[in-house]
């Protein structure tokens, strides 16, 4: 009947047929003959706990017709290990399915779970380079390399070079933009600095969760120079790009430098004297939070007072509401809001 | 929470006598020979008719993109416009066409019918079509008790010993079809789909998922991000699962370790330079993730305490702000990606839940009025979903050039929900401190607009093109968590 059936490698199976919910069931699938022949051995096999080469055969049948089949994927990653598989092997099979497959997600999963178990990286990264190629901001992929940054420390020269490539090609790639701030402060950042203990609960009472557990003492200046630097030039190529934006104002944040500290460079896309000259509505953005005074979110005190101007800061944002980004109007008025309320209640208005 | 039903009740009461609906058939009846195509007034503001003011002249692929999508939205939003004749009657006195409701309904039943051999990929997405639709055709005032059976029927196969459901049968136990598989058999509601569910099983299933770290894994041996812990949450606190973790957990490492703790932290960790929030630490921030986190942090308490405590906040709302394009109107995932219909929920249903954080409780015995209101434009998304993602023969889409899907239609006809309602986490007694897990079921609605002064903002749509609301939180009709929850706390024992 099915190439399952007729093959006495299988004769000792009883399939499991599929329960789809009897005849009232909805959004059933007319599947066809194969599937639902493999999918029914797949089940009497899982039922057995079998785990053998011909499982994974099996799998690899299922993988073909349908790979968002996401127990499949476990089930022949359960297999792999079981068996002592070459697991360099299963990724070169995993490779072509991926490439023919962009939003599968499965897939990333399993090459994660091998990865790990090879504890072996190679030819990782040259895959992650032949996905970008086709997709340049698919999440999974670089999911993934951060990832195998981490669990492999690979905090070397190629992520910066690798980063700065993909954004020679597309400098609007925010994936590579997250990429370049991952690989810069990631390392400083290690994933357990925040502990669900005392200390945090403590630290909430005066900064969001999300702000602690930094160790921004340890960054160089230099670093810091250097990344500025690097934002400032991608905003020169294309100045309402907001991807260079929010990395500047993200560096920045992270380093506790204040926001004034650049601001001859962004008057020079968006000056208040010259309010029909404006040539980012990112860089007026910008300019409110610097007359607004904002502080860094972390780090020592070291807020510039000097450049606050609160009529400056409405002016701007009042600028972005009525021409250069009227669909976020309400916001707008609301930061407007804040600031005059915060300047009344501190009487420097 | 007796007292806050009430207060669901009261504010759906007064609301319900809106504006003169009289003026409202006369705008109508008359509205549109008023506004002669190309004159002085036109239907459609020109922010959602014309090009951005500022475009840099270097083009990469993400420029290219950009602009092909603008170029495929602009004729449609400005449609109104150009209608000459009969046609301007498609139209209402906004410029926005109508809600093309029968042929929607049309669309989703047909989803939930036999599927022809091309969905074989989503085999392992069942419980998801049957949430999606059910989600639709509520939303377009269908009654969903008639596919009690159905949803039974077709939803008991999936269930596992474990506890979780899977997405089909003899598939592993899995969050995202658990969640979809709960939420579809609590809107069909009734004593025998409330009792499908292994309470205790799943309450131990998810305590395998837990991780040391506070988050979720999305199955047994599979990744952990964000949207394993809304999943996992959402079906804890509507299920009235305990709140500790079962002995069989290897994240207990306290006695007094709870399926939430260190869940606060865990997303936080989630929160990016960009101020968005991303699957899991390190990645990409993501509208998606930004509503399972949200979400999942109103599951846990009061928004204004909890979102305050854990994000960053105004950095989280300049991130969400910058989502929502024009001259498109819709929302995008990610900083320069385009817009989506679907994001109109992940990126657009974070909205209500930062007003409540904003806007902070509503006072429990006082009258309900925000005080800051909505920061989105409510406008340009539903410009985008009536006048986008409307497919020619029934079922919503992506964008104009993308096909139409059970997906795109549940969350885009969500989110336009979203847009016709406001929200508000509702205050409790000073004796009766919020209980983890219970802050979901604190909220009201209003099918009134109100701006922060407390007035109320002009629909744009007329009230033949509204849909039914809601819950922000648990995205299934609006009461259905109250009445679920009590169900099983009705129930003794597990
Ligand atoms: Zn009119
Ligand atoms: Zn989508």
């Amino acid at each position: 009947m099915g190439s399952y059936a007729d093959d006495s490698k299988w004769a000792d199976i009883v399939p499991i047929p599929q329960d789809d919910g009897g005849p009232n069931a909805l959004a059933t699938i007319a599947y066809p003959d194969a599937y639902s022949e493999a999918t029914s051995y797949l089940r009497a096999i899982m039922a057995k706990n079998e785990f053998s080469d011909r499982v994974l055969e099996l799998t690899a049948d299922i993988i073909d017709m349908n790979p968002a089949h996401y127990t499949v994927w476990l089930y022949r990653a359960k297999t792999l290990l079981q068996l002592n598989k070459d697991l360099r092997e299963e990724l070169d099979w995993v490779n072509p399915i991926a490439l023919a497959h962009q939003k599968n997600y499965q897939i990333w999963h399993h090459r994660q779970l091998l990865t790990d178990k090879r504890n072996a990286y190679d030819g990782e990264r040259e895959f992650i380079g032949e996905m970008l190629d086709e997709d340049s901001k698919n999440y999974h992929v670089w999911s993934y390399r951060q990832w195998l940054v981490r669990r492999f420390d690979l905090w070397d020269d190629k992520e910066i070079p690798f980063v700065e490539e993909m954004l020679k090609r597309d400098i609007r790639n925010n994936s590579a933009w997250n990429h370049r701030w991952f690989t810069v402060f990631g390392r400083y950042r290690p994933l357990t600095d925040i502990k669900h203990t005392e200390q945090s609960k403590q630290a909430a009472s005066f900064a969001p969760l999300s702000q602690t557990g930094r160790t921004i003492e340890s960054y160089p200046d230099s670093l810091i120079d250097r990344e500025v630097a690097f934002a400032q030039e991608a905003i020169k190529l294309a100045p309402q790009n907001q991807s260079p934006w929010n990395y500047l104002s993200g560096v920045l944040r992270e380093a506790g430098r204040p926001l004034a500290t650049v601001k001859p460079f962004v008057e020079q896309f968006a000056n208040l004297d010259e309010p029909e000259k404006v040539r980012s509505s990112h860089a007026l953005d910008f300019l409110a939070s610097i007359y607004a005074g904002e502080q860094p979110t972390s780090g020592p005190s070291s807020a510039d007072e000097s450049q606050k101007d609160v009529k400056k800061a409405c002016q701007a944002l009042d600028l972005l509401a009525e021409k250069y980004d009227p669909i976020r109007r309400f916001y707008w008025g609301w930061r407007k809001d804040i600031i005059t309320k915060e300047a009344r209640a501190t009487g420097t208005a | 929470m007796d007292r806050d039903e009430n207060k669901i009740e009261e504010l759906s009461d007064t609301s319900a006598e809106t504006i003169d609906a009289s003026d409202e058939e006369d705008e109508r009846l008359f509205g549109h020979q008023q506004h002669p195509t190309g004159a002085d007034s036109p239907l459609v503001p020109p922010l959602f008719t014309s090009l951005p003011p500022i475009q840099d002249s270097l083009e990469t692929e993400t420029s290219q993109l950009q602009n092909r999508t603008i170029q495929e939205c602009l004729p449609l939003l400005a449609a109104a416009e150009r209608a000459a004749g009969g046609a301007i009657f498609d139209f209402n006195p906004y410029g926005l066409p109508r809600l093309d409701r029968e042929r929607h309904v049309a669309f989703l039943q047909g989803s939930l019918g036999r599927l022809p051999s091309g969905f074989v990929a989503a085999d392992a997405s069942r419980p998801w079509m049957v949430y999606w639709a059910l989600t639709c055709l509520y939303l377009l005032g269908q009654d969903l008790a008639q596919y009690r059976e159905e949803v039974i029927a077709t939803l008991t196969p999936m269930q596992n010993p474990d506890g979780g459901f899977g997405g089909g049968h003899g598939h592993y136990s899995h969050v995202a079809p658990s969640y979809a598989a709960v939420l579809s058999l609590v809107m069909v509601g009734g004593d025998e789909a409330l009792n499908l569910i292994d309470r205790k099983a799943m309450w131990r299933w998810l305590g395998d998922l837990k991780q040391r770290d506070g988050g979720f894994q999305v199955c047994v041996g599979g990744e952990e991000d964000v949207r394993g812990a809304y999943c996992s949450m959402v079906i804890a606190s509507l299920l009235n699962l305990p709140l500790e973790l079962p002995s069989t957990s290897s994240a207990k490492q306290n006695d007094s370790d709870t399926l939430i703790t260190g869940l606060r932290e865990y997303l936080a960790r989630c929160q990016t330079f960009e101020g968005g929030i991303a699957d899991s630490p390190d990645n990409e921030a993501h509208g998606a993730f930004a509503f399972c986190a949200l979400a999942c942090l109103c599951l846990m308490d009061d928004p204004q305490k909890i979102i305050n405590e854990t994000l960053d906040v105004p950095r989280l709302i300049s991130w969400l702000s910058s989502r929502q394009h024009a001259p498109e109107g819709g929302f995008a995932g990610r900083t320069n990606k385009l817009v989506d219909g679907c994001y109109s929920h992940w990126a657009g249903g974070c909205w209500p839940l930062i007003q409540a954080a904003l806007d902070g409780p509503m006072p429990f015995d006082g009258p309900v009025a925000p005080t800051v209101g909505t920061i989105y434009s409510r406008e340009g998304l539903t410009r985008y979903i009536l006048c986008c993602c409307q497919g020619k023969r029934g079922g919503l889409r992506d964008k104009p050039s993308k096909h139409v899907d059970a997906y795109h239609s549940c969350y885009a006809l969500v989110a336009l929900s979203s847009t016709q309602h406001s929200y508000f986490y509702m205050g409790t007694a000073p004796d009766k401190p919020i209980t983890p897990l219970t802050a979901a079921f604190h909220w009201a609605s209003s099918p009134r607009v109100l701006d922060s002064n407390g007035e109320i903002q002009e629909p744009i749509c007329d009230e033949e093109d509204r849909v039914k609301l809601i819950h922000p939180i648990f995205v299934i009709p609006w009461g259905v968590p109250e009445t679920t929850r009590a169900w099983y706390e009705a129930k003794s024992g597990l």
